[in-house]
């Protein structure tokens, strides 16, 4: 007798792709489709889909970052493009999320400085790139146009929709070929609703990444952890609107109390422990991509990764 | 095919005679239908009744005790795959492991952690749950002796964890009546580890890769008499669990396969990555977790993340209302009023801590509804904010009159205005920002 559970899903998740090589008009040396699935995350026996990808994530202007990531990376802080490098080159993250935390500065103005940092940072780094523009209304479309510009043809996935603002980041999208971010506050009702703006205004499912919000662990990540699996759940039952792959950003995690109050010799690990069991959970609960602020997050997501999707056997993994 | 009460009351005594512990028989055919009961309790059933409403309903997944007294746990009786289609009721035991080839100070040293070690989160204390010691001796002596050494520290669950049946009725000696769980049942052994549990009444786990055998192991223990049982999928990889897991999940709750209606095992020290099978294991359906002891923070991310995904998704956690203290404000601290959902009052929280501005948080009453839902539903209401800000004496704390409100709570400004006779300032959306907000707007 053989156990096989058949759940009769009719839907699945819709494909997105992530950068662009040089073949397919970018300069990226790799290109990542999410997505595809047809059953609960890691049960298909091999979807051949690269994810869950582990996104490392980087700013421009590291006054707004946390002071922990500041001291363990230390002067690369200063210099976002040599930081996209080593996310790349030492921490071996998947992807880059560069936040452009400089426009969050009073009336900030320099649109032109946007254009030069998303260029460093295409040069620094081969990998596909996450963008978060601005934070700031006022200046969305100028930064977003620039980001979008900028990056042609390199299939980005900009960063972040919400329902009150979602013109601008689409406008750009629509524009250059470009992917985007859909947040929503941690129900999966706005969750599709946002995505049905966005289909409105022209965003195709396959350009769609959903963003239900991950709420730090002990802080509400339990909230998200079920509007992920019912996005999921939803998808899978044929609800086109919400079948597209997830984001999970935990990034309230290095300021929560564990970590701010944690003795100094252990704060590292204490953010790092709740970036990796934040980050697997959501993995789990069918999140593909996973954004953590911490590099030595990085290798232990990976080796995780590695056993739940092949079986890989955890060799050499101290 | 579940039955109702009203047909499972027709096959029960009519006696209500409360030795179920049920007032009624109607009230027990209740229980039984919803799963809550066991058709054992009813001493006059006859055996055709008890066959007819057994493989119906009784729970999908068996509760199974381990351990006597206060630190004793219970897992199964889970009902669904995903939280959020009801609850999952039992949280997992969290169980450090020992070996038999540790020093006596080594042992009483992990053992005093289990027993003392707790931290609060949310009005609750987390804990660990247990102690396994493991045979990797090969001695029964050896085992014995820390299976002697862990009792002598604590009461404690004990997991027995040896391959000799030799080495378990040695260790039994020493704590066969605090209901022990034994580790592990295979196709191998398992006439002598059913003979052994059904002795000293413990729980037993069954052991193998293949859910086939797990089935039959199941129905050969049984028959021998072990109904408490614990299923070990023993899995080579993160893969193998959550395929076994789920798998063993969804036919035990559909009643595709009663035979695998028990609680899963999860031995995360056999893996080389324990942080990851620890969270595989809380998220997806392990009830005994046995593990190496935890670093500090590891301790605080598991205990977070089972009480997390094992509490209630129908009734959030609240706050009790009233008027808490950042830092330690003077009369000119500013006043922030929000819900007392508990995730809007944490995150708050957190950002005023880090702000460094000692300032009063006003914490209304919504039932534990976030700011958002609080006004679409009406919960959230100038009257509320009004007796609360008379409720809690926040006049005399302030020599203000000034009161921030959530950005969300927006529509209410001019209504609050009016009732409380403060000046509100509407505050941001996101408590991310609050920092900010009051750095700029509070200091003009």
């Amino acid at each position: 007798m053989a156990f096989d559970i058949n759940f009769d899903w009719t839907g699945s998740i819709s494909e997105v792709t992530l950068g662009a090589t040089k073949a397919q008009g970018g300069t990226r040396s790799v290109s990542y489709t999410i997505g595809r699935d047809t059953t609960l995350p890691f049960l298909s026996p091999d979807s051949g889909t690269p994810s869950p990808l582990i996104a490392f994530e980087i700013c421009d202007y590291p006054v707004y970052w946390s002071p922990l990531i500041r001291k363990y990376c230390g002067d690369l802080c200063d210099h976002v493009d040599q930081w996209a490098t080593a996310a790349e080159k030492t921490y071996g993250a998947d992807m880059v999320r560069l936040h452009l935390t400089s426009t969050k500065q009073r009336n900030f103005s320099d649109i032109a400085s946007v254009g030069k940092t998303v260029e460093s940072v295409l040069s620094a780094t081969s990998l596909p790139l996450i963008i978060e523009g601005s934070n700031e209304p006022k200046i969305d479309s100028e930064v977003f146009q620039k980001c979008g510009e900028s990056a042609q043809g390199e299939r980005l996935l900009l960063g972040t929709a919400e329902a009150s603002r979602y013109r601008s980041i689409a406008a750009a999208a629509l524009a250059y070929n470009h992917s985007v971010i859909a947040q929503s506050p941690i129900d999966i009702n706005l969750a599709k609703q946002l995505n049905i703006l966005l289909k409105e205004i022209g965003v195709q499912r396959d350009h769609i990444v959903i963003d239900p919000y991950t709420g730090a662990l002990g802080y509400g990540f339990e909230y998200s952890y079920s509007a992920m699996e019912r996005i999921r759940f939803s998808a899978l039952k044929g609800d086109t609107d919400l079948a597209m792959p997830m984001i999970c950003s935990s990034a309230d995690t290095l300021t929560i109390k564990e970590v701010r109050e944690a003795d100094e010799k252990g704060q590292d690990e204490m953010a790092i422990k709740w970036e990796f069991y934040t980050g697997f959970a959501a993995a789990v609960a069918g999140s593909e991509i996973i954004c953590v602020r911490h590099p030595e997050t990085i290798p232990m997501l990976k080796a995780a990764f590695a056993s739940l999707r092949n079986g890989a056997k955890s060799a050499g993994v101290p | 095919m579940a039955l109702k009460a009203l047909d499972i009351y027709k096959l029960l005594p009519k006696k209500n005679c409360k030795e179920c512990g049920d007032p009624t028989c109607l009230t027990f055919a209740m229980k039984l239908a919803g799963g809550k009961a066991d058709v054992d309790l009813c001493p006059y059933l006859d055996d055709e009744a008890k066959s007819v409403l057994g493989a119906t309903t009784r729970p999908p997944i068996r509760l199974v005790k381990v351990g006597v007294g206060e630190r004793s746990f219970a897992v199964g009786e889970e009902f669904v795959l995903y939280r959020h289609e009801k609850t999952f009721y039992h949280p997992p035991g969290i169980i450090f492991k020992v070996l038999d080839t540790q020093t006596e100070e080594e042992i009483a040293a992990v053992v005093k952690r289990v027993r003392d070690e707790s931290f609060t989160r949310v009005g609750t204390d987390l804990r660990f749950n247990g102690i396994a010691i493991e045979n990797v001796s090969g001695s029964a002596e050896l085992f014995a002796k820390a299976v002697g050494t862990v009792e002598n520290n604590a009461d404690l669950p004990p997991i027995l964890m040896a391959k000799s049946t030799e080495a378990l009725t040695a260790a039994l000696v020493h704590c066969g009546s605090y209901r022990p769980l034994i580790h592990a049942a295979t196709k191998e052994n398992y006439k002598d580890m059913c003979a052994l549990a059904k002795q000293h009444g413990c729980p037993l786990v069954i052991r193998s890769s293949s859910l086939d055998d797990l089935v039959s192991l199941a129905k050969d223990c049984n028959a021998g008499g072990v109904k408490n049982l614990v299923l070990d999928l023993a899995p080579a990889s993160l893969r193998d669990f959550i395929i076994g897991s789920t798998t063993v999940r969804q036919l035990a709750i559909t009643r595709a396969v009663p035979d695998l209606g028990y609680p899963v095992f999860l031995d995360t020290t056999v893996t080389g990555l324990e942080d990851a099978a620890l969270t595989l294991g809380i998220v997806k359906y392990a009830s005994v977790i046995v593990t190496n002891p935890l670093s500090p923070a590891s301790t605080k991310a598991a205990l977070t993340l089972r009480q997390n995904i094992y509490t209630d998704p129908q009734k959030p956690i609240q706050m009790n209302p009233g008027l808490y203290r950042i830092g330690s404000p003077g009369k000119d601290a500013p006043v922030l009023m929000t819900v007392n959902f508990s995730l809007t009052f944490f995150t708050l929280e957190g950002y005023l801590e880090s702000s460094r501005i000692p300032c009063f948080m006003l914490i209304v009453d919504t039932e534990g509804l976030s700011v958002l839902t609080a006004v679409a539903a009406g919960k959230l209401s100038e009257t509320l904010v009004r007796d609360s800000i008379k409720k809690f004496a926040v006049e005399e704390e302030v020599s203000h009159r000034k009161l921030i409100i959530p950005g969300y709570a927006s529509p209410l400004s001019g209504r609050i205005e009016e009732a409380t006779g403060w000046k509100v300032l509407v505050g941001p959306r996101d408590a991310a920002e609050i920092g900010e907000y009051l750095h700029e707007e509070w200091k003009q």
